[in-house]
């Protein structure tokens, strides 16, 4: 397995070889530092991307390389002496080459201020990034006792907003006296204040910035279904309540569109991707992610890690645990990473349609969003002679206009509980149709798949 | 034991009454602690009256006492009042010390008892520093120090023998070998037969032994060493010859005496051997009776009003650490 | 105002109270032909004659024990014990009996004494000539405490403690001996209870102690100069009684304490200022409190040895700017 630079900031091009952690033949690990890099914004020890052997160093130290350039080679066990790229991973090449975009953790290691060099070293260690992504998934904040009786003093409901310039980002007591004095400075006296100040959280920022990020990067197409979900609704209604005795809570719409989901991709494997440079990166596997609201307060996306291989009940399971623990502030940074394909969930407040932002480095992202009855237009087969009015008992229809052997249809409207899909797709992966074709088998495992079994 | 007309009756009658109070308060002590009223240990010195009495009737009243954890005999010798010394074994207001000392700490400043030390040695030191003091001051009172047979052989006696000889200081060093270290025969712990007398020579001391059950001869000598030693005559060291009666303390019921030993000791008991004396002088039984009787009713008043006292109150326990009467370490 | 060294200045501070009232006497090894071993008390003997300043055997018990007597009976005696390693020899006098005759004895008896004695390291002497054991002195309840690290101070906390009514521990430095400082002109008397804010600062506080007190000086000048680390430094001067509110102040002021100790690491005297700080200004702590000490071994003899043993300027630095953010 190769080891190469990696892009340490977005403008980032190139880093210095500062150090290497480990000798030729020295066991290697993703949880120890390999090398360190020095660019001009940063120094970062990087660990080994996998677990193995280093066997060729290719860069000494002190020599400046770009982005990307090879660096050394680890010897990963089960893989070939020689192979020139990751194990599995099917290169796709693309015409236009874009600069590639950290993954989350990365960029929020390099936006996070908790980052900014302490004092007197100006070293950031790669301890402070798990520090960092703690503190983004609002994790506990460590606080001295000052700060705390300050904070309760001052009625800060989230201290996370206040700025810490001590070390590893920690808010000091001079921290929370400069938040309260600026907060203070912003409100006037006499009349009631035309607009208050309020600071954004960290999380707030982060995700911000890669929103914005996000939009620059990929062209969004928003491609959009409607689903009828019925079949969902019958059977949710026939085992909802055994399920929900049996696992504690209640089963969604959601775990059945995410395995609608994963069972559509291997037919549209490049919605399930990520473009490196000029190449289309498909992954073999479906790390799906999860976007989870912190109650109002904040996004993250907690990631179902082998999601293709889930039943239902398997996937509304990891999905339960991974949002639970999301509130709760308690996903490791693991659970963030690695995610190939991401749902956003707005069912639950009833809208219509939303048109997520990409969660970069990923190429599409599928929106579900509220689940209402609604009149629909069914073709029944015209076998009796009857016409309009009748419901058929719960039988199959097709939306399509599908005929019976040898009749004709005739439309009825019934009341169905309908939603709205929405994919928002990066344009430089794949086009309309591709979109358009993977939706329409989404939408068509929803409609007809007999999910039953894969409720126990 | 023959009587001496260098001792005139009232002096007799001075040391027949000390020598009485003492016992009955001792024994008095005694009674208390079973039933429960003295507390914690009590070394009694009932057997060594005679010490006690002979030294503080030839003291000064500014002269100075030091003495040991055994030191009831020479408190109440010197004049402190048998309700304060019984208050304090019972932990009262009333107790000399209003309970914060104790049985081994008895005090009495203004009568000149300068403190019982419970560490063995301690004290001679400190009485030499006292004898420093007056000569310095050039009052020449005088210090007598007494301790058990026991402190020969401790560290302190040695550095304070020595000091109060090179320093030529006012202090009386006594002696009371009552035969036991605690509840060892100090023969078997010690290197000369005399543990106080044979060490004498090493500070260039003359060797005394004195009979310390006998009031008049231990009265005698000390009238003379005081009076050596407050004409700047220097330091003296003596050895006086007792037993108690009782164990160590409290807890000892001396099983470790010989048999007989004790018998033997209790023949020559020294209130009775000086009552003897008394009635051998011409002094009447009706006379003797009469101090007898004054005596246990003194006790008995003391007796009484120490128990009526009530215990020491608790705010005393934060007080008195500094001249100031307070504890306080901090602001 | 005359420049005089810390050795220069016990002298003067005895000769002060001597001259002053007849009562104060002086007792000691070495101390009255010689003028103390340490030059301490050169020229006392000739002043005020040998009644008054007089050379003792090696008997330390003796000494404290004869300081006691001499004390409880009208006179105001200042015994040395020459180096502070051997109050271990005569522990028994300071603190089972000096410290607690007045208490045991309901305040009959008056102890206006001064033991005074030669602490701390840096003279190369070993493991038994270099401790420095003022902690040890503060753990007794009835003595007070003094360690006075420059000369004013010395002579000042001199004439307070010879004045105390109260047995007083007079703790000088060795190391601080040949220092030299400002000592105010005629009569000059300190109290006892109060410390010094020698340097105010806004990020940390530094509290130390006798020698370390010019070692907290010098790292908080590094701090600021080299790390924009600006540091308070209190010397505490007097541990019994202690002057809890100007080091509350201090350490409230700043959020962050640190003391620099050179007694063995269990139990220095900073141990019960951190507690006491912990327990009264915890919602005033913007981080954890650090002691600065000597590691909990013998001090070794060797130059080097010895040196790197007891808190040094680079360790005082180096801790504070590791652990202030």
């Amino acid at each position: 397995m190769d080891v190469v630079m990696p892009q340490l900031g977005e403008t980032v091009r190139e880093g210095t070889i500062s150090a290497w952690r480990k000798q030729v033949g020295d066991p290697v690990g993703p949880d120890e530092p390999l090398f360190e890099v020095e660019t001009d914004k940063v120094t970062v020890d990087v660990p080994a991307p996998a677990a193995g052997v280093l066997v060729e160093i290719l860069v000494p130290v002190g020599e400046r390389v770009e982005v990307g350039t090879r660096l050394a080679v680890i010897r990963v066990p089960g893989e070939a002496m020689f192979a020139m790229r990751g194990p599995g991973a099917r290169v796709v090449t693309l015409s236009s080459a874009r600069p590639t975009v950290p993954a989350m953790p990365v960029a929020i290691a390099e936006a996070s201020p908790a980052l900014d060099p302490p004092r007197t070293t100006g070293r950031i260690t790669m301890p402070a990034i798990p520090t960092a992504i703690a503190r983004a998934v609002g994790a506990e904040l460590r606080l001295s006792p000052v700060v705390k009786r300050l904070i309760a003093e001052h009625h800060i409901d989230d201290p996370s907003v206040i700025p810490g310039t001590g070390a590893e980002g920690r808010i000091t007591r001079d921290d929370v006296l400069a938040y309260v004095e600026s907060r203070g400075a912003a409100s006037g006296g006499g009349e009631p204040p035309a607009e208050s100040l309020v600071p954004m959280s960290r999380i707030r920022q982060l995700t911000a910035e890669h929103m914005v990020r996000s939009l620059a990067t990929s062209p969004h197409v928003l491609q959009a279904v409607e689903v009828d979900f019925h079949a969902v609704e019958r059977l949710r209604g026939a085992a909802g309540e055994a399920f929900r005795a049996r696992e504690g809570f209640s089963l969604s719409y959601l775990p059945f569109v995410a395995r609608a989901v994963c069972q559509a991709i291997p037919e549209f494997p490049h919605v399930n991707a990520s473009v490196r440079g000029d190449a289309l990166v498909v992954h073999h596997r479906v790390h799906l992610g999860i976007a989870v609201d912190l109650d109002r307060q904040g996004l993250v996306v907690p990631v179902v890690k082998g999601a293709a291989g889930k039943t239902v009940r398997a996937l509304a399971v990891e999905i339960h645990r991974l949002a639970d623990r999301a509130r709760r502030g308690q996903l490791a940074p693991d659970d963030l990473t690695e995610g190939t394909y991401t749902i956003s969930n707005s069912g639950p407040f009833g809208t219509l349609i939303t048109a997520p932002i990409i969660h970069q480095p990923q190429v599409a992202i599928l929106s579900t969003d509220g689940v209402r009855k609604r009149p629909v237009v069914i073709e029944r087969p015209a076998a009796d002679g009857s016409a309009g009015g009748e419901t058929s008992a719960g039988g199959e229809t097709s939306a399509g206009g599908e005929t019976s052997a040898g009749g004709e249809t005739i439309d009825a409207i019934e009341i169905r509980p309908v939603g709205v899909l929405a994919q928002c797709f990066d344009h430089r992966a794949f086009d309309g149709a591709y979109s358009a074709a993977f939706l329409r088998r989404v939408r068509e495992i929803l409609e007809q798949a007999n999910f039953e079994a894969e409720l126990t | 034991m023959t009587s001496s007309s260098d001792i005139d009756g009232s002096t007799r009658f001075a040391l027949y009454r000390s020598l009485l109070e003492i016992r009955v308060v001792e024994k008095r002590a005694y009674d208390l602690f079973l039933h429960n009223l003295v507390k914690g240990t009590s070394h009694l010195a009932l057997g060594q009256e005679a010490v006690a009495a002979g030294f503080a009737v030839a003291m000064r009243p500014d002269d100075y006492t030091f003495c040991t954890y055994r030191g009831h005999h020479h408190t109440l010798a010197r004049g402190a009042p048998m309700v304060g010394v019984l208050g304090e074994l019972m932990g009262r207001k009333c107790g000399l010390m209003a309970g914060k000392g104790g049985s081994m700490h008895l005090t009495s400043v203004r009568h000149g008892v300068m403190g019982s030390y419970a560490i063995v040695g301690a004290h001679l030191p400190v009485a030499a520093g006292a004898a420093w003091s007056a000569q310095y001051r050039g009052t020449d009172q005088v210090a007598v120090c007494f301790f058990g047979d026991g402190t020969t052989n401790i560290g302190a006696f040695h550095e304070a023998l020595n000091l109060a000889v090179v320093w030529k200081l006012p202090v009386i060093f006594v002696c009371e070998n009552n035969l036991y270290m605690e509840y060892t025969p100090i023969a078997s712990v010690t290197a000369v037969e005399h543990p106080a007398a044979d060490r004498a020579a090493a500070y260039g001391l003359p060797r005394v032994i004195v009979d310390g059950n006998d009031a008049d001869a231990v009265f005698r000598l000390a009238r003379d060493t005081i009076a050596a030693a407050r004409a700047g005559g220097g330091p003296a060291l003596i050895e006086a010859k007792t037993y108690r009666h009782s164990g160590h303390s409290r807890a000892d019921p001396a099983k470790y005496r010989p048999p007989g030993e004790l018998e033997d000791w209790l023949r020559r008991d020294p209130v009775t051997l000086y009552r003897t004396r008394l009635l051998e002088a011409g002094i009447s039984e009706a006379a003797l009776r009469d101090v007898e009787l004054a005596t246990q009713g003194a006790v008995d008043a003391a007796t009484e009003a120490a128990k009526a006292s009530p215990p020491a109150p608790v705010e005393v326990v934060e007080q008195d650490v500094w001249s100031d009467g307070g504890s306080a370490w901090r602001n | 105002m005359a420049e005089l060294t810390y050795r220069e200045a016990v002298a003067a501070g005895i000769a002060q109270e001597m001259a002053r009232d007849d009562r104060v006497v002086m007792l000691g090894e070495d101390i009255a032909d010689a003028g103390g071993v340490f030059k301490t008390t050169v020229g006392l003997l000739e002043r005020f004659g040998p009644r008054r300043v007089r050379d003792t055997p090696i008997s330390e018990q003796a000494i404290v024990g004869a300081a006691m007597g001499a004390a409880m009976t009208g006179l105001i005696p200042i015994a040395e014990i020459m180096f502070s390693d051997f109050f271990a020899v005569c522990w028994d006098m300071i603190a089972n009996e000096i410290a607690k005759a007045r208490y045991m004895t309901a305040g009959q008896m008056a102890l206006p004494l001064v033991i005074r004695t030669a602490n701390g390291a840096g003279s190369r002497f070993g493991a038994q000539h270099s401790q420095s054991v003022e902690n040890w002195a503060m753990a007794i309840p009835g003595l007070k405490v003094v360690a006075p690290a420059t000369p004013a101070d010395v002579k000042g906390l001199m004439a307070a403690a010879v004045r105390d009514p109260d047995p007083v521990i007079f703790f000088e430095h060795k190391g601080l001996f040949a220092t030299k400082g400002e000592v105010p002109d005629g009569e000059h008397v300190d109290r006892l209870g109060t410390a010094r804010v020698l340097r105010q600062g806004s990020d940390v506080t530094l509290v130390a102690l006798a020698a370390m007190v010019p070692r907290a000086l010098d790292a908080a000048e590094r701090l600021d100069r080299e790390h924009r680390i600006s540091a308070t430094v209190v010397d505490v001067r007097s541990l019994v009684p202690l002057d809890t509110q100007t080091i509350l102040a201090e350490v409230t002021r700043t959020g962050r304490m640190y003391t620099v100790e050179e007694n063995p690491r269990l139990c220095g005297w900073g141990a019960e200022l951190v507690s006491i700080v912990a327990e009264e200004r915890f919602y005033d702590l913007d981080g954890p409190i650090i002691r600065i000490t000597t590691p909990h071994v013998p001090l070794p003899a060797a130059d080097a040895l010895e040196d790197h043993a007891v808190p040094t300027v680079a360790r005082i630095v180096d801790t504070v700017v590791r652990t202030a953010g």
